[in-house]
């Protein structure tokens, strides 16, 4: 028998396999946790967004596996802020801004962006 | 009596005389002045201050990028929330229309309440699995 629950409020599992109507276009999803989601963050950008990331995903894949991964692990193991990875961010960002030609938007006036201060108070402390 | 042909007796100091009382302060000198301390002590006080106004710019800077890359991401998730909140409520009518099939003049997908705007679902029957 069917249990009526709160959409919001309720904490039981509800997983409905059914697929989406066949009138609505196909779309896959990104499928990508929020580690590695807020590593790639500042390079997503556009219209058309869940192909566009897939898309983004892909290409990093392609160019900076490895910095990519080391970031994303990084990020996932110390709380997912930014301030301690910063060595990796760095190789990584480089990596990125080398094969795909990004920027990181959006920067304080008249300083340097947060990523780039070269001794933070706020140290770098990976846990691992 | 008779005083004046016995010589006197007086009692005198010793030979060489008492040496002098000592009345004055005797404090030595220890550490630096108040000033110093007062000035030393403002002048770390100051410099703690200094590290935490910079701590607090770099802090809001932290914050800033943190908020700027969930902003990113924002499009991204509420496009994958939006798809999967648009199955479920088509799998839900598809459901609700099997149900009600024998029901003469049920409407499916019927808002309950008197308004043209959009309320969302108040309950989401979970269907037993299967």
């Amino acid at each position: 028998m069917a249990a009526a629950e709160h959409p919001v409020l309720s904490n039981v599992t509800f997983i409905d396999p059914t697929p989406s109507p066949d009138d609505i276009p196909k779309v896959d999803e990104v499928g990508a946790t929020s580690a590695p989601l807020k590593s790639v963050a500042f390079f997503i950008e556009g219209r058309k967004v869940t192909r566009c990331a897939i898309d983004l995903i892909r290409k990093v894949r392609e160019h900076c596996d490895q910095e990519f991964e080391a970031h994303w692990q990084c990020l996932d193991r110390n709380n997912q802020e930014y301030r301690h990875c910063r060595g990796l961010e760095r190789k990584f960002n480089s990596c990125v801004f080398n094969a795909l030609k990004k920027v990181i938007p959006g920067s304080p006036s008249n300083q340097p962006q947060i990523h780039l201060k070269e001794n933070p108070l706020y140290k770098e402390r990976p846990r691992w | 009596m008779d005083t004046t042909t016995k010589p006197q007796t007086q009692d005198l100091p010793r030979s060489g005389g008492f040496p002098s009382v000592r009345y004055k302060r005797n404090l030595p000198h220890k550490g630096p002045s108040g000033l110093v301390i007062f000035t030393v002590l403002g002048a770390i006080s100051a410099y703690g201050f200094y590290r935490v106004g910079q701590g607090n710019l770099e802090k809001r800077e932290l914050r800033r990028e943190h908020l700027w890359s969930r902003i990113h991401l924002v499009p991204l998730l509420t496009a994958e929330l939006d798809r999967d909140t648009y199955r479920r409520n088509c799998a839900a009518l598809a459901r609700e229309a099997e149900i009600m099939k024998d029901v003469p003049g049920w409407k499916v997908g019927e808002s309950v309440y008197n308004t043209k705007r959009y309320v969302g679902p108040t309950q989401i029957v979970v269907p037993e699995p299967s």
